[in-house]
């Protein structure tokens, strides 16, 4: 992934992190708990190879981190993104042909949602932060389960425009 | 799909990994770049989320609406019979009326002895990626705002100001996993710590084992010292089940808030506390004490009667007893 690349990637997550903060929590959807930020990473990091993924995943991390509302340490959403990302580049070799489908594509991207979430709160529980009762945890993690998967099929073809847009004819080849 | 990486992948996971790991410490141990760097993104964040919030406010709701519309409709339906029943109740109604405009002007008097507010807009709820339960404000440092103050809502409390900018607050809901505060029984005055679920309800933990708590008893904020971040006196919830099993040490109970938090539009932030502590209110009642005062019989004495010496007594003596209430501290 090319420098530019990475600031142009950084740039949109950007956008969308602001989107997440300021338009998507406003709106009480059933259930709760949808992660348009998470999905978009999660999208854009399959569309990359490892290295790509390793940093895009790093990236979002730190943007995420920066979130006002959190209260976990600065840094958390970065370490287990950046892990998620290389877990996702790595599985993803593998089944190439179940992503490439709608339905296949969108319960992968659910269950990594689903994955970082509970990384984070076990992350929380070994760092001392308070995590909520697990019943409250549950229904946020299988909402946000849900709702990434009815989205990300819709979601993919744009960033995968996206992506034809934005990268290099070296990084082409 | 693109593929590829190997050795390198591995290594540049492994340095973000360790530079992640960095940074965790680095904030857990207090450094303020990473404090700053979130009161930077917050700032930049704010005046966004307010032009956002005027247009998103009606369509925030817009799945409550659709899900509730049968209800909401039978709703409208029982409220316009129950308006024209009303409404013939105000002719009956004017003696009432006037009893009223009294009972205001005592609560206007009530409440001169209340709390300074400043009342802000909600433009902002934490975001889905993490678990905070936390709110947005449109007021900040320059509204006398400041970090630890009580945030409450014309129910009762809602939360405490945890972080503040220029023109901007981050409010942690009481619903906050992380959210504790010391409240009292208004019955029996027993004291305890709330700590929110992450959901509607809340836990009490009584600090005494053997305090007197049951279902519908109303809890008010104990305050804190210097009154941040609790001012004392203020509505949390009401006791909906107690549970009395003997395994625990303290006793518990569940309790349901005062405040709708799933649905804030107004709030108002505590600037300053009265000056007349209602936490003078938590002392225990006063334990009646019985003094006993004996007055020691005199010794009998001589005085002069006509026709010689006789030994009469002066007193009688008797003991006496008195009692008075003292306040055990």
């Amino acid at each position: 992934m090319s420098p530019v690349r990475i600031g142009i990637n950084a740039a949109l997550l950007l956008v969308i992190f602001t989107i997440q903060e300021t338009v998507i929590s406003r709106i009480h959807l059933p259930i709760t708990g949808f992660s348009f930020y998470l999905t978009s990473v999660l999208l854009l990091v399959l569309l990359e190879n490892r290295t790509g993924a390793v940093i895009l995943g790093f990236v979002a991390g730190i943007i995420l981190d920066l979130s006002p509302s959190s209260q976990s340490p600065f840094g958390q959403w970065a370490l287990i993104l950046t892990a998620v990302a290389y877990i996702i580049a790595v599985n993803a070799e593998s089944i190439d042909e179940l992503i490439s489908r709608p339905v296949g594509l969108g319960i992968f991207v659910a269950i990594g949602a689903s994955f970082s979430l509970v990384a984070y709160l076990l992350m929380d529980s070994l760092l001392g932060q308070p995590t909520g009762t697990l019943g409250r945890d549950t229904i946020v993690i299988a909402g946000n389960f849900l709702w990434t998967m009815f989205a990300s099929p819709f979601l993919a073809p744009l960033f995968l425009a996206f992506r034809k847009a934005t990268i290099g004819s070296r990084e082409r080849i | 799909m693109a593929r590829g990486g190997g050795n390198r992948s591995r290594l540049l996971l492994i340095i973000l990994l360790v530079t992640s790991l960095f940074l965790i410490t680095l904030d857990l141990r207090g450094i303020g770049a990473t404090k700053s760097s979130r009161s930077l993104a917050q700032s930049i964040l704010a005046p966004i989320q307010k032009s956002v919030a005027n247009v998103f406010s009606p369509v925030g709701r817009f799945f409550g609406d659709i899900k509730n519309f049968p209800s909401e409709k039978e709703k409208v339906t029982a409220l316009k019979s129950e308006n024209a029943k009303l409404k013939s109740q105000v002719l009956v109604n004017k003696d009432i009326a006037g009893q009223l405009k009294q009972l205001k002007g005592v609560l206007d008097l009530a409440g001169r002895g209340g709390y300074q507010t400043v009342s802000a807009r909600v433009i902002g709820r934490g975001s889905a990626s993490a678990f905070s339960q936390t709110i947005t404000i449109d007021a900040g440092t320059a509204d006398h705002i400041a970090a630890d103050m009580t945030v409450i809502s014309e129910h009762g409390l809602v939360g405490v100001v945890k972080s503040v900018d220029a023109h901007s607050a981050i409010v942690v809901l009481m619903s906050d996993p992380a959210f504790k505060v010391g409240v009292r029984i208004a019955r029996s005055q027993s004291v305890g710590v709330l700590t929110g679920t992450g959901g509607n309800t809340f836990s009490l933990e009584l600090l005494d084992p053997a305090g007197d708590i049951q279902n519908g008893d109303t809890l008010f904020t104990n305050g804190s010292d210097s009154n941040r971040p609790f001012v004392p006196g203020v509505p949390v919830g009401v006791v909906t089940s107690v549970d009395h099993t003997s395994a625990t040490l303290t006793q518990t109970a569940t309790v349901k808030s005062y405040s709708n938090l799933g649905n804030i539009g107004i709030v108002s932030v505590v600037v300053s506390a009265p000056t007349s502590a209602p936490k003078q209110a938590i002392n225990p009642t006063p334990q009646p004490t019985v003094t006993v005062y004996v007055t020691p019989a005199p010794a009998p004495s001589l005085s002069a009667t006509p026709g010689g010496l006789s030994p009469t007594p002066t007193t009688t003596p008797s003991p006496t007893t008195s009692s008075s209430k003292k306040a055990k501290k």
